[in-house]
């Protein structure tokens, strides 16, 4: 049986399932403001694993979820989030410029230097 | 909390057997919303699916499912529907499935104009077969029945449709999972047959072989081939040839539904109205 979590594991934006990913970088692709980016991972199938790398730039925008193929990534309902005391960020120049730099690296996180 | 995809799902056969960055996925999720957003209880509907990669559609969700024989998702379909005409019946089949093997029953479908939703998955490929051409293969693509490069003409299936008599037609794709669901909702709602062409990507088995690596290169393409159909009016007519538009091309109200025709031909078995005419009809041919 596959685990399956769409609860919030704690006032989080966007969380992953990692059981769930297949590694197929669109989630990272889709996202406008550099909020994921593809880790290292020698457990997974292609080598790589999703992972959320700044929540904190979050706009909500629900893309990520919605182009998922395999129900591994979750946006928090924009009322539910609000209620709970928090609020998405609004997309900066720094984020964009970050998520161009993930691309140009092929998806792969800042953090891990060239692919 | 996220939205609620447990309650939609049969969660001990995930995660999907659909390789990394297959559209087929998207275009489950965007199904499930639409449902969700419908508020139709999940008893009330019913997928119907054929073979091949899109026939595992309907081992997902948790709806009243039909896996059938090849291609012949319409035959069963209409069988349900005309069995439930209150129930919402939608099927799902992939482009081999719809438009080679199933092409008949497809057209055929389509003139009676019953009320049925069919979301055709074009991924342009047999890809669970691994890679012959399939009706939609764009010409000049390597596939392991034509290596030196595809030579047939391709089906337009929205045109196909629309010439076979659907009452709606529109075409999306994967790419855009928001419009996806919008159009989704508004060809379920639809009352008559209803086609739904989701361009789908299979960087596996299309793109290993020309150039389209990864997920991301084949969507990229499938970018390119098509617009939306307000852009593609706009175009001059030489360059609408490969280009494929967005949305959707045709909705009639008016059109006679068969399950309401056929209830009709139930009216005179049972005597209470005379025999159907030519009279009762608008369109008489």
């Amino acid at each position: 049986m596959g685990t399956f979590r769409t609860e919030n594991p704690g006032d989080q934006p966007v969380w992953v399932n990692t059981d769930n990913c297949k590694a197929c970088d669109i989630c990272v692709s889709v996202c406008p403001s550099g909020v994921l980016a593809m880790r290292y991972e020698i457990s997974s199938t292609l080598g790589a694993m999703i992972s959320v790398e700044h929540p904190e730039a979050c706009i909500g925008c629900q893309e990520c979820e919605l182009s998922c193929p395999d129900f591994a990534i979750y946006v928090a309902d924009r009322k539910e989030y609000k209620e709970a005391g928090f609020s998405f960020a609004k997309l900066t120049d720094e984020s964009k410029a970050r998520q161009e730099a993930i691309k140009a690296n092929n998806y792969y996180s800042l953090e891990q230097g060239a692919k | 909390m996220a939205f609620n995809y447990e309650r939609y799902l049969r969660l001990q056969k995930m995660p999907t057997l659909w390789c990394w960055g297959c559209g087929d996925g998207v275009i489950l999720k965007s199904f499930v919303r639409a449902i969700d957003k419908m508020g139709i209880n999940q008893d009330d509907v019913c997928v119907v699916s054929g073979i091949g990669c899109s026939g595992r559609f309907s081992s997902y969700v948790d709806f009243n499912t039909v896996h059938t024989t090849h291609g012949r998702t319409i035959a069963y379909a209409t069988g349900i529907k005309l069995a439930e005409p209150s129930k919402l019946v939608v099927c799902v089949a992939g482009d081999g499935d719809a438009l080679a093997i199933g092409g008949n029953h497809t057209i055929h479908g389509c003139r009676r104009n019953i009320d049925l939703t069919m979301i055709i998955i074009n991924n342009f490929i047999y890809g669970l077969t691994n890679s012959q051409t399939s009706p939609t293969t764009p010409r000049g693509m390597w596939t392991v029945s034509q290596k030196a490069g595809n030579i047939d003409p391709t089906f337009n299936t929205c045109n196909l449709a629309i010439a076979a008599g659907a009452s709606f037609v529109a075409r999306e794709t994967m790419i855009e999972p928001k419009k996806l669901e919008k159009t989704m909702i508004k060809a379920m709602q639809h009352k008559g047959f209803s086609m739904l062409e989701v361009l789908s990507n299979c960087h596996i088995n299309l793109g290993r072989k020309n150039k389209m690596l990864s997920a991301m290169e084949n969507l990229e393409w499938i970018d390119s081939i098509s617009m939306p159909k307000k852009k593609y009016d706009a175009l001059p007519d030489e360059e609408k040839l490969n280009v494929l538009p967005l949305g959707i091309l045709k909705e009639d109200k008016e059109a006679d539904e068969y399950c309401s025709m056929y209830a009709e031909i139930q009216k005179v078995h049972q005597g209470e109205r005379k025999k159907i005419t030519q009279d009762d009809f608008e369109k008489k041919i």
